[in-house]
């Protein structure tokens, strides 16, 4: 027999001692619930008559797919839109950070109604992910929060209008298969005195001349067809993954200027720089790299991945960059499996270089993977383990299917 | 020449062959500690002390804590201080450490907080307010009064809005609404009536019955349906031999322990309110809900046809079939959620290396 038991009265706390929380100072009170989930917080309201409305000036609002109970997928984004929305109605006081990342997010028009009420509260810091599926259209109310120091967006339509003169305190862009028009990227980057960090991945043919005079971050992923930057002196870190199709590599034949002066001749803070898949190769085209005028004293860490060791070219490019920065600590490097290259490989290259008084006198790692054996690659380890004088490791993981030449390395080194 | 215990209160002046300097602190009940000048140091509060008013440097000239700081707090808050000002400690060992710090009891470590704050020492409050947070988190709200003595002083009304309807479960909404109205007749009656009638009455009726009566017995407390009384009497036997069969043993272990209506109706800890604040409101209230469940405690017309009336059946026999089998997946989660922290979800980049993200901000 199953029992109800329904108090229609009102219990009164009948445990003995005081109140243990309540009266912490607001302060205390919005740390503990800004690091609950939001449901959590939200449901605070319903603990005491002081708790009914503590969580509602909270100005740090996270959420994401735990916000709402599992159910069946239909129903995710209508619980997770209304949620949000009443979270929002019954919220005051500002907004600082405002985040939503929820797999099955698709667009809708309230979404545009939170960005407007959030443009009038003071928005510092704007996260939206979205789903797979339709793009979410940004609306124009996003160019109205004056005070944004960072946005993120993943799988949206940005599309800034002509009159748009930048958000003056954005200190973090980051753009994730983001549709914008090719030229009002750089706009939004130039007009953003204050960038710091700029991250932008996915994106397909784009030519980016970067004026950036804070930068210090540059993260740039997707095919691009020319990198440039132009102004951004106080660049610290950098990692580009890039793909180079082949009509990109045609375009390039016919240009005359250095890719490697234009991407990394404004650099001389860098501390750490990555590329991956065809960087090394977009560096190694254009003009003469036997002259670089251009030292990187700060440059402690290089990461250079699928480095075609056939191509004499993009040994220029990794011997320019090591010899160029006299406190190199670290230097991962791999080899790519495409096959070799048109050039002639010049046998005796790294044999020549062994020999000269460049040494890397700080140079502490060196990890080298996917290494196939190649002649080239022996070489180049032959004249790393030659010219450092403090290396303490020297890690080599083979590629993994050739199992025969790595006994063959192993020994000859 | 003898030692005496540093800590003791009194007037002894310990004389320590390393040199050492100290400050002096003063709690509010009277007792004067000391405590090496670099531990002491690391609470903004003491430090600020020291350098502007130049007081701590001898027992008469103690610096006098604020009130939230008593003893057994201050020595633990001492302790927390003299591990992390100690330079060259790993990451690891500060966070080991940590873990272990702010095992104690929620009352002491709320006090710690308190305390904590009124000194400026950041590090210790946001760790502490961390640990608070786990606590809360994935409790029920009675638990959570329980473990911090929250007085239970909301009214029912006050519990149910203005955050009703913040998920968006509808057989959860179903269920919250059947209590409610139960509370809201229980209440009626006892005005009425006394208190033992009212115990008597509320005993032991198994939930067919209620929803029985509830989806039959409308016309009792709803001016508007006086007229349905007889139907609904006749309705209500029809209603209750189709129900009884299908929810009776479902709704046993998961009804159970579900919370009394004088707190907050937690199924499976999702908050879901009634949307009456009152019974003549009921009719317009349901806006929200789909059409088919509104029939259940709505406006239920004098003559119910046969097809609307099997809808009802069906929908009381749904609702307690996904009851019966959600409640496992609702424990899963309520467990799992109490006990780990969601990281933040999905990294966007391919690329691991730095977390300079604004997702992770």
């Amino acid at each position: 027999m199953v029992v109800i038991r329904v108090h229609a009265d009102i219990q009164m706390g009948d445990f003995s001692g005081a109140d243990l929380i309540s009266d912490l100072p607001q302060s205390i009170i919005e740390s503990i619930l800004t690091q609950l989930p939001i449901r959590d917080a939200v449901r605070t309201s319903i603990l005491s008559s002081k708790w009914r409305y503590k969580w509602t000036t909270l100005t740090q609002l996270v959420f994401d797919e735990e916000c709402v109970p599992r159910n069946e997928r239909t129903l995710f984004q209508k619980s997770l839109v209304n949620f949000v929305t009443h979270v929002l109605f019954l919220h005051q006081g500002p907004i600082h950070k405002f985040q939503i990342s929820a797999s099955y997010l698709q667009s809708c028009p309230d979404i545009d109604q939170w960005i407007l009420f959030l443009s009038r509260n003071d928005i510092k810091e704007l996260g939206l992910e979205f789903g797979e599926g339709q793009w979410f259209r940004v609306p124009s109310c996003l160019y109205n929060c004056k005070k944004l120091t960072q946005l993120a967006l993943v799988r949206c339509e940005l599309d800034p209008p002509i009159n748009f003169n930048g958000f003056i305190s954005l200190k973090s862009l980051n753009l994730h298969q983001v549709l914008v028009p090719p030229d009002a990227i750089e706009n939004i980057i130039c007009s953003c005195p204050c960038l710091e960090s700029l991250s932008l991945s996915y994106f397909d043919s784009l030519s980016l001349n970067i004026h950036a005079p804070n930068l210090k971050c540059l993260y740039l992923e997707g095919e691009f067809k020319d990198i440039w930057l132009e102004d951004t002196p106080l660049l610290v870190e950098m990692s580009v993954a890039m793909y180079m199709t082949d009509d990109i590599a045609e375009h390039f034949e016919q240009s005359s200027s250095c890719n490697f002066v234009k991407c990394l001749g404004g650099v001389p803070q860098l501390e750490r720089l990555s590329g991956h898949i065809d960087f090394t190769k977009y560096l190694s085209i254009g003009n003469d790299l036997g002259r670089l005028p251009l030292t990187y004293n700060h440059l402690k860490t290089i990461e250079l991945y699928e480095v075609s060791f056939e191509d004499m070219k993009e040994m220029l490019v990794v011997l320019c960059l090591i010899t160029s920065s006299p406190n190199l600590v670290e230097l991962h490097v791999s080899c790519s499996n495409s096959p070799a290259a048109t050039d002639d490989p010049d046998l005796d290259f790294w044999e020549k270089k062994r020999s000269s008084d460049c040494l890397f006198n700080r140079l502490k790692v060196v990890e080298m993977t996917d290494m196939s054996g190649g002649l080239q690659e022996m070489e180049f380890m032959k004249f790393l383990l030659g010219n450092s004088p403090v290396l303490e490791i020297m890690s080599i993981k083979p590629f993994v299917y050739d199992m025969e030449t790595q006994l063959n390395m192993l020994i000859e080194l | 020449m003898q030692w005496h215990s540093q800590m003791s209160e009194g007037n002894m002046e310990v004389v320590k062959p390393e040199m050492k300097s100290y400050i002096w602190l003063q709690t509010t009940d009277g007792s004067i500690q000391q405590v090496e000048e670099e531990v002491a140091m690391f609470c903004p509060m003491i430090c600020h002390e020291i350098l502007q008013t130049g007081m701590g440097s001898s027992k008469s000239y103690a610096i006098s804590l604020p009130q939230r700081v008593n003893p057994a707090i201050l020595g633990l808050i001492l302790d927390y201080c003299r591990f992390h000002q100690t330079p060259g400690r790993s990451n690891k060992e500060r966070k080991t450490f940590d873990e272990k710090f702010i095992r104690m009891d929620t009352k002491r470590l709320c006090e710690l907080t308190s305390a904590a704050d009124s000194l400026q020492l950041k590090p210790l409050v946001d760790l502490t307010s961390r640990a608070l947070a786990r606590i809360i988190e994935g409790k029920t709200p009675e638990e959570i009064r329980e473990t911090f003595h929250l007085p239970d002083d909301l009214t029912e009304e006050e519990k149910l809005e203005p955050l009703r309807n913040i998920t968006d479960d509808p057989r959860i909404r179903l269920l919250n609404r059947l209590y409610a109205r139960k509370r809201k007749e229980l209440k009626e009656r006892q005005k009425l009536k006394n208190v033992e009638v009212e115990e008597e009455h509320v005993d032991d009726r198994s939930v067919d019955d209620l929803l029985s009566y509830i989806n039959g017995g409308d016309g009792d407390t709803k001016g508007t349906r006086a007229k349905n009384k007889k139907k609904n009497r006749r309705r209500k036997d029809q209603n209750k031999d189709s129900s009884s069969n299908h929810s009776n043993g479902n709704h046993n272990k998961e009804l159970d322990p579900l919370p009394h209506a004088g707190q907050n109706g937690d199924l499976s800890e999702v908050f879901v309110g009634c949307p009456s604040k009152n019974s003549t409101s009921q009719d317009s209230a349901a806006v929200t809900f789909s059409p088919k469940l509104e029939f259940i405690d709505g406006d239920i017309d004098d003559d119910l046809d046969p097809a609307m009336k099997e809808e009802l059946d069906r929908e009381v026999e749904d609702f307690a079939r996904r009851l019966n089998s959600d409640w496992p997946e609702r424990m899963q989660e309520i467990l799992s959620l109490g006990q780990e922290r969601r990281p933040v979800p999905v990294s966007i980049n391919g690329n691991g290396s730095a977390s300079r993200y604004t997702m992770s901000m």
